[in-house]
C-alpha cells in the first residue's frame, strides 16, 4: 500500500478525528509543534497585515504629505520628488529633488526654505503661476547653491501645499513649524502667490510663530506691513518681506505712467472685494478724488475664478460707460482677472464702438495672457488693457534706466534658463531641465528674485562659523536689505526693503495685453515717479 | 477507545499512569507523552503467569496500544521461524537469536507518527557478516535475497530508497566472485558492506555506524576485522557464538540509541521504543533476556522498553534473583532499583487472576446481544469455575453466547463446557473443555494428566500411573510431570496432584468423557479407592471422596453419620467438605451409570424428597442418618463448580446445619457458624470453609482441594 502524508491523520480517526490529530499528531511532537507555531504566527501576521491593508485608509500621499479627513487634497510639506499629481510640475519638482539630494548626500549642513503654493490647484491659470514660481525658485536655489564664491549655507527647497484653495493652511503651517525644530532647519517660507484670505491667515500664523515669510507675487496692501496696511499695528506680519510692490505702489506707478486725470476716468471695482482688489480700489480712489462719476461696483462669487453672474453686471456697466461724457477714456479696474476678462469681452460689444477706452488695472491681469475665453476682437477695436506687471523679460533691454535695475541682472537669469535647455553637456555643472519656460507673466522672474531675497536674508543672518541662522535673525534681516551693497539686484529690478519689508520704489513694468494674448512691454513705471537713487535707501 | 483487556488497569491505566506508560513514556493508544518512572535506567519487565492468564493478550494489547506511536516489535518465541532453521540456511550461519534480532529490527524500523524509519546499520552489517559465513555453496539468487532483507534494515527514509536493491546486487556479486576465485568470501562481503556504509552518499549516522565494530575485542580498531571476528565467532558455535550474539544484541541497541540521539530525534520522537517478547522462557527469548540484562549490568545502557512474557514463575537462572511484584502492586510505581547483578535488572511482574467484577464485565461484553438472557448466577459461577483465569472466562462466556439458547433450561452450568464451541467461523465446533485443555495443559502430557488429575499426591499419582498409564510412564515421569506443572506456573497444592482447580476440573471432565461408558473414569476412581483402602480417617476421606465420584454415596453417609459424635466437629466439617468436593458430572444410578431421569438427583435427596424411600440401616439414628444424607448431597451440589448455585438449596443447607447444631453432643457453635457462612459463600461463588479455618488456604483457586 502506498504510504501517504495523510496516514498520520487516519491513525487518529478513532480517537476524535481532526482534534485528536492536532493534539497528538502535531502538538505532541515538538518539531511539528514548533513548525505549526511558526506557520500559525506567519498566518496570523499575514492575516493581520491583509486585514489592516484591506481596511486601513491610507491617508498619506507621500512623505510629509497627507490627505486630511474628508478631503482628497494632498496637503503638507513634501521633501521628495512627489509632484502632487500634477504632470506639469513633475519635471521641475524632480530637478528640485535632485538638487536637494545632492545637499543631503553631501557632508555640509543646509538650511531649508519652504515654497508655499497651492500645488494641487485645479485652476489652470493658477497652476501655470505655480509652475513658473516653482521654476524661478529652483533656478534661484541652483544659482545660490552653485555660486562660485561658495557662500553658505546651501539651500534646500521643500514644497508646502495648503490645498487647492488654501483651506488646509493650518495643517501645513504646523508642519512647517515642526520642520523649524528638526534637522530640516527650515528658516523661511517663500511663495504665497495670491493675496487670498486663507493666505493672509497663513502668513499671519507663520509670522506669529516667528517664521520669516517672503511673499513672491502678493501685492495686496492688506497682506503687508506698514502704516498703509490698516489701522492699529503697523506690523501685523512681523518677519514678512515681499519681492513685489504693494498694490498702492503699483497704482501709484500706474498713475505716474498714465497721468490719469480724475475727470477722464471712471472706477469699476469688486464689491466686497478681496485684499488685492480692495487695495487696488483704494489706490485708484485716491487718483480719482473729485471725479464726476461714482465708482461702479460688481459682485462676483467668493471664488473669483468662477464665472458667476458678473457678466450681466458688466453689460450694464458697459452701457453706463457709453453714457459718460466723451472725454472719459480711462477705466480703472479694481478686480480679479476672470471678472476683467468678462468686462473686456462685454466692452467688445459696446454700443459706442467709436469711443476708445484704456483699461488700467493691477498685475492680476497677467493671467489673461493664458485665458482662451478672452475675446481678442475687443482689443482690436478701441479697447486697450494696460496693467502693472510684476516683471517682464523685456523690461531691461530697451533703454533701461540707469538705476533701479539692470540688463546685466536680467541677463543672469536668461543665462541660467539657457543652461537648463542646453543640449550638449559641455558644462557639467548646470541646472536640470525644468520644462517649458514662459517669462511673460513675470511669475518666474519675480519668484526667482523672491527666492534670492530669501537666501540673502538667511545668509546675512547666519553668524560666521555657524551653518544656520536663528529664525528671529532671519526675520530681523529684512530691514537691512537696502543700500548699494545690501540690496538684491533682482532680474525684475532692485529690491531694497523698507522697514516694513516692502520693496521701495520697485520697478513696475507697464504692459499691454495684445489681441494675440501676449503682454507687450510698454515701459517701466516707478511708484515714486522716477527710479530710485543709486544708494537705494528709502527716505524716512 | 474501548478497553479490550479487563483487569489489567495497573498496566494500561492513564490516570494515574500504569506500568506501560511509565515505562514507554507514552499514553496507550495516544500520541501524548507520559512521565517516565525510570528516566535513566529502566527495568527489563518480565510478565510471569501460567497458561491462560493473558500474557499474550497483554503483549498483543501493548502492541496495539503503541503501534504507529513509537517503534514496537512483538515476537513470539514459539513461532516456527525461531524454532526451526530454514533448510537453506546452514546451522553455522543461523541462530534463533539472530533471526529474532532481524525480525525485531524489521518491526522497529517502521515509521511512526512524527518520525521516519529507523535505520539499523550496525545490526545490518553484523547480520550480513554472520550470514556470509553460510554462503559457501549458495547460489547468487539466495544470497541476493538474504542480503536484501538485511539491507532493508538500513533504509531510513524515502530519499534513501533503493539502497537495499542496489547494494544487494553488489554484495551478492562480490560474494559470488569470491566463491569462484577462492578468495575469502566473508572478507569480500564485509568489505562491500563497509563500502556501502561509507560511500559518499551515506549520511553521518551511517559513517558513525561504520566504525562501531572497531571496538570488537581484538579488532585492532579496524571495523572490517571486527566484523570478520564476529562472523568467525558465530560460526564456531558454543560460547563463541554467544559472544557474537551478544554483540549483535548490542548492535541493535546501539542503533536504537543512535536513532534517539540528537536534537532532531528529540524534537520528533516521543517515548521509548518497545520490544515485546512472548513465550520468552524458551529460545531465543531466554538468550535475549540474558544478553540484555548482562549488558545493562555491565554498563551498556540503553533506553529500550523490553516487556517479555514467560510461562510460570520465571524460575530460570537468569531471573532467579530478580525483583518480583504482583501486577496490582505496580499500578502506581514499581519500587524497583537496579543492583549489581544482571538478574536485578529485571522486574518480574506476575499477572494475577481476574476478579469477580472483571468476570462480570467480560461475560457482559461477550454475551451482549444474545437472544437468551444470561442468568444472573452465571458470572459468579463462571468466576468460581475458572478461578479468574482470563482464557477460561472468555471461552466459557463465548460458549454461553453460542450455546445458551440451545440448552434446556434445566441443563447444568457444566453443560457449557461440554457443549460445542466454534472459535473460528471456518472451523468445526469442539467441546469447550477440549478447547480449554488444548491451551491450558501441555499437549504432550494431556493424556497422562487426564488420569493423574484424580490423584492427590505423589503416591496416589504413582499408583494411578502404575495401574492406568503405559508402562513407560513410571515414578520418575510422575515426578518430572509434577516439576513441570510447577514450572509452568500451576500452583502446588497439598492434597491435589494438579493444583489448579480449574485445570483439574477440566481434566476430570475429559476423564469422564473419555469413553462412552465412563469406563476409564470408573477405573481411575476404583484404583484410588483401592489405594486408599484402610480404616484410618486420613485414608477414609479420600476413599469416600472417590466412591462418591463413582456415585456411591452410602459409605460416605455412613461414615459421616457414625463419626458425627466421635470426631472433632472441626475435623468432621472438614471431612464433609472434602468428601463432597468429589467430581460429579452426570446423574448416576447406583450402578454408576447415567441416570435417565434428569440431573437433579442430588437436589431431590437434599430436599428430602427421597427420604421416604430411604431405609436407614438398623441400629442407627434414623433422623441423623437422613439429615447427614441430605446435608452431604446439599454440600456436594452447592460446592460443585459445574452447577449454578440454588438459593432454595442454600436455605436447605442452612436449615440442616442449624438442626445439627442443636445436637447437644456436637460443637454447636461451629455448626451454627457454618450454617450461616456456607450458604452465603455458595451463593456468591466463594468456597465454603470450616469456620475459624481461614488460615489454611485463602486462595480461590484451590477451594476444592479438600483441605489438609
Amino acid at each position: 500500500m502506498a504510504r501517504s502524508g495523510f496516514r498520520g491523520f487516519r491513525g487518529f480517526r478513532g480517537v476524535g478525528g481532526i482534534g485528536a490529530w492536532l493534539r497528538e499528531g502535531v502538538w505532541a511532537i515538538p518539531l511539528r509543534r514548533y513548525l505549526a507555531l511558526l506557520v500559525m504566527a506567519a498566518l496570523v501576521a499575514g492575516l493581520t497585515y491583509g486585514i489592516r491593508k484591506a481596511t486601513y485608509d491610507d491617508r498619506s500621499c507621500a512623505p510629509g504629505v497627507v490627505r486630511p479627513a474628508r478631503s482628497n487634497d494632498c496637503v503638507g510639506v513634501s521633501t521628495t520628488d512627489y509632484a502632487f499629481g500634477q504632470k506639469q510640475l513633475a519635471e521641475t519638482i524632480g530637478a528640485i529633488d535632485r538638487e536637494n539630494r545632492s545637499l543631503t548626500n553631501g557632508k555640509g549642513g543646509y538650511v531649508t526654505v519652504a515654497l508655499f503654493e497651492p500645488f494641487t490647484t485645479t485652476d489652470a491659470d493658477i497652476l501655470g503661476d505655480v509652475l513658473h514660481e516653482l521654476q524661478g525658485a529652483y533656478l534661484a536655489q541652483w544659482k545660490v547653491n552653485h555660486d562660485a564664491n561658495g557662500e553658505g549655507p546651501p539651500i534646500r527647497l521643500v514644497l508646502a501645499n495648503p490645498g487647492r484653495t488654501g483651506a488646509s493652511w493650518e495643517h501645513t503651517v504646523g508642519e512647517i513649524e515642526r520642520m523649524t525644530k528638526t534637522s530640516d532647519k527650515l528658516r523661511a517660507v517663500a511663495g504665497i502667490g495670491l493675496s487670498t484670505a486663507e493666505n493672509t491667515l497663513a502668513v499671519r500664523e507663520l509670522t506669529r510663530r516667528g517664521i520669516p515669510v517672503v511673499g513672491t507675487s502678493i501685492t495686496a496692501d492688506s497682506l503687508a506691513n506698514g502704516p498703509r496696511s490698516g489701522p492699529g499695528d503697523p506690523k501685523p506680519f512681523p518677519g514678512l518681506a515681499r519681492a513685489a510692490p504693494t498694490n498702492t505702489d503699483e497704482a501709484r506707478a500706474l498713475a505716474s505712467f498714465a497721468k490719469v486725470a480724475a475727470d477722464r476716468a471712471v472706477l469699476v471695482y469688486d464689491d466686497p472685494g478681496d485684499p488685492y482688489t480692495l487695495t487696488l480700489q483704494a489706490s485708484f480712489e485716491k487718483l480719482l478724488r473729485g471725479s464726476r462719476y461714482q465708482p461702479w461696483p460688481f459682485t462676483p462669487l467668493t471664488d473669483r475664478t468662477k464665472e458667476g453672474t458678473t457678466a450681466n453686471d458688466f453689460r450694464q456697466i458697459r452701457e453706463l460707460l457709453c453714457d459718460t461724457a466723451p472725454g472719459v477714456n480711462t477705466v480703472l479696474f479694481a478686480g480679479r482677472h476672470t471678472q476683467l476678462r468678462q468686462f473686456i469681452n462685454a466692452l467688445g460689444k459696446r454700443g459706442c464702438m467709436q469711443r476708445q477706452f484704456t483699461i488700467l488695472t493691477g498685475d492680476d491681469a497677467s493671467y489673461l495672457t493664458g485665458d482662451p475665453k478672452l475675446d481678442p476682437e475687443a482689443l482690436r477695436h478701441g479697447i486697450s488693457v494696460r496693467y502693472t506687471a510684476l516683471a517682464h523679460p523685456d523690461a531691461w533691454f530697451k533703454k533701461p534706466p540707469r538705476t533701479g535695475g539692470s540688463a546685466a541682472d536680467a541677463q543672469e537669469l536668461n543665462e541660467l534658463l539657457n543652461a537648463t535647455t542646453a543640449i550638449s553637456a559641455a558644462k557639467t555643472d548646470r541646472p536640470s531641465p525644468i520644462g517649458d519656460i514662459d517669462l511673460e507673466d513675470g511669475q518666474l522672474i519675480i519668484a526667482y528674485d523672491a527666492m534670492r531675497l530669501t537666501v540673502e536674508g538667511i545668509r546675512e543672518a547666519t553668524p560666521r562659523g555657524r551653518t544656520a541662522p536663528n529664525l528671529a535673525d532671519v526675520a530681523d534681516e529684512w530691514t537691512l536689505i537696502k543700500g548699494s551693497s545690501g540690496r538684491v539686484n533682482g532680474a525684475s529690478g532692485w529690491i531694497c526693503l523698507d522697514n516694513y519689508g516692502n520693496p521701495y520704489d520697485k520697478a513696475v513694468p507697464i504692459v499691454e495685453l495684445t489681441p494675440d494674448r501676449h503682454a507687450r512691454f510698454v515701459e517701466i513705471a516707478w511708484p515714486t515717479g522716477r527710479p530710485p537713487q543709486k544708494d537705494c535707501l528709502p527716505p524716512s | 477507545m474501548l478497553r479490550r483487556l479487563h483487569g489489567r488497569g495497573a498496566l494500561f491505566d492513564t490516570e494515574p499512569p500504569g506500568l506501560a506508560p511509565r515505562l514507554v513514556g507514552l499514553r496507550p493508544h495516544h500520541h501524548i507523552a507520559a512521565p517516565l518512572e525510570h528516566p535513566r535506567e529502566l527495568p527489563f519487565v518480565v510478565l510471569t503467569a501460567g497458561r491462560g492468564l493473558g500474557k499474550s493478550a497483554v503483549l498483543g494489547e501493548l502492541r496495539a496500544a503503541y503501534q504507529r506511536h513509537t517503534p514496537v516489535a512483538l515476537i513470539d518465541c514459539e513461532d516456527p521461524q525461531f524454532l526451526h532453521r530454514p533448510q537453506a540456511r546452514p546451522a553455522q550461519a543461523w541462530s534463533p537469536l539472530a533471526q529474532a534480532l532481524l525480525v525485531i529490527a524489521e518491526q522497529l524500523a517502521e515509521p511512526v507518527t512524527g518520525a521516519r524509519r529507523i535505520a539499523f546499520p550496525r545490526l545490518m552489517s553484523g547480520l550480513i557478516a554472520v550470514a556470509a559465513g553460510g554462503w559457501g555453496d549458495a547460489d547468487t539468487e539466495r544470497i541476493r535475497w538474504e542480503v536484501q532483507r538485511m539491507l532493508l534494515l538500513n533504509e531510513s527514509g524515502s530519499w534513501f530508497a533503493g539502497f537495499a536493491a542496489r547494494w544487494a546486487g553488489r554484495v551478492a556479486s562480490k560474494a559470488v566472485a569470491a566463491a569462484i576465485s577462492d578468495d575469502p568470501l566473508v572478507s569480500a562481503v564485509i568489505e562491500a558492506t563497509m563500502e556501502a556504509m561509507t560511500e559518499r552518499s551515506a549520511g553521518t549516522r551511517q559513517r558513525r555506524a561504520s566504525t562501531w565494530y572497531r571496538t570488537y575485542p581484538n579488532a585492532g580498531d579496524r571495523a572490517e576485522l571486527g566484523l570478520r571476528l564476529l562472523s568467525d565467532h558465530f560460526r564456531a558455535g558454543g560460547t563463541s557464538r554467544e559472544h557474537a550474539e551478544r554483540h549483535l544484541v548490542r548492535a541493535l541497541l546501539a542503533d536504537l540509541t543512535d536513532a534517539y540521539a540528537g536534537v532532531r530525534a528529540h524534537l520528533q520522537r516521543l517515548g521509548r521504543p518497545l520490544v515485546l517478547v512472548d513465550n520468552a522462557h524458551g529460545s531465543p527469548g531466554r538468550e535475549l533476556i540474558e544478553q540484555v540484562l548482562r549488558d545493562r549490568a555491565e554498563g551498556f545502557a540503553d533506553q529500550v522498553a523490553f516487556i517479555a512474557a514467560v510461562r510460570g514463575a520465571g524460575g530460570q537462572s537468569s531471573l532467579r534473583n530478580s525483583v518480583r511484584r504482583d501486577l496490582r502492586e505496580t499500578g502506581r510505581r514499581t519500587r524497583w532499583t537496579p543492583a549489581d547483578t544482571a538478574s536485578s535488572r529485571a522486574l518480574l511482574v506476575s499477572l494475577p487472576p481476574l476478579s469477580s467484577d472483571d468476570t462480570l464485565h467480560i461475560v457482559d461484553a461477550v454475551c451482549t446481544g444474545t437472544t437468551t438472557p444470561v442468568p444472573a448466577e452465571l458470572p459468579p459461577a463462571t468466576h468460581r469455575l475458572t478461578c479468574g483465569n482470563p482464557l477460561g472466562i472468555t471461552l466459557v462466556a463465548e460458549s454461553a453466547r453460542q450455546n445458551l439458547h440451545r440448552l434446556a433450561p434445566t441443563a447444568p452450568f457444566g453443560a457449557l463446557l461440554t457443549a460445542e464451541l466454534a472459535l473460528h467461523e471456518d472451523r468445526e465446533g469442539r467441546p469447550a473443555y477440549r478447547e480449554l485443555l488444548d491451551r491450558l495443559v501441555p499437549a504432550d502430557r494431556l493424556d497422562e494428566l487426564t488420569v493423574l488429575a484424580a490423584a492427590h499426591d505423589h503416591d496416589s499419582a504413582r499408583a494411578l500411573a502404575a495401574a492406568q498409564l503405559p508402562d513407560d510412564f513410571g515414578p520418575s515421569s510422575v515426578r518430572e510431570l509434577e516439576t513441570r506443572l510447577v514450572a509452568e506456573g500451576l500452583p502446588a497444592v497439598p492434597g491435589q496432584f494438579v493444583g489448579d482447580a480449574f485445570v483439574r476440573t477440566l481434566l476430570l471432565l475429559r476423564l469422564h468423557h473419555r469413553h462412552a461408558d465412563h469406563g476409564k473414569w470408573r477405573d481411575v476412581h476404583e484404583t484410588l479407592v483401592r489405594h486408599y483402602e484402610g480404616p484410618e480417617p486420613s485414608a477414609a476421606r479420600y476413599r469416600l471422596h472417590h466412591e462418591l465420584a463413582l456415585g456411591d454415596t452410602g459409605p460416605a453417609v455412613a461414615y459421616l453419620r457414625d463419626t458425627f459424635h466421635t470426631l472433632d466437629t472441626r475435623t468432621w466439617l472438614g471431612t464433609l467438605l472434602f468428601i463432597a468436593s468429589a467430581p460429579y458430572f452426570h446423574a448416576h444410578d447406583t450402578e454408576g451409570h447415567d441416570f435417565a431421569g434428569g440431573d437433579h438427583q442430588r437436589a431431590r435427596i437434599a430436599f428430602g424428597h427421597t427420604d421416604a424411600e430411604q431405609r436407614p440401616p438398623d441400629g442407627v439414628d434414623a433422623v441423623l442418618h437422613l439429615r447427614v444424607r441430605r446435608l452431604l448431597h446439599a454440600v456436594w451440589q452447592l460446592t460443585d463448580p459445574l452447577v449454578l448455585p440454588d438459593r432454595r438449596l442454600c436455605d436447605r443447607l442452612r436449615y440442616e446445619l442449624e438442626q445439627l447444631s442443636n445436637d447437644p453432643r456436637a460443637s454447636n457453635a461451629l455448626l451454627w457458624q457454618a450454617s450461616q457462612e456456607w450458604p452465603e459463600a455458595a451463593l456468591t461463588g466463594r468456597p465454603p470453609r470450616v469456620p475459624g479455618d481461614e488460615d489454611t488456604t485463602d486462595d480461590d483457586r484451590n477451594r476444592n482441594d479438600g483441605g489438609a
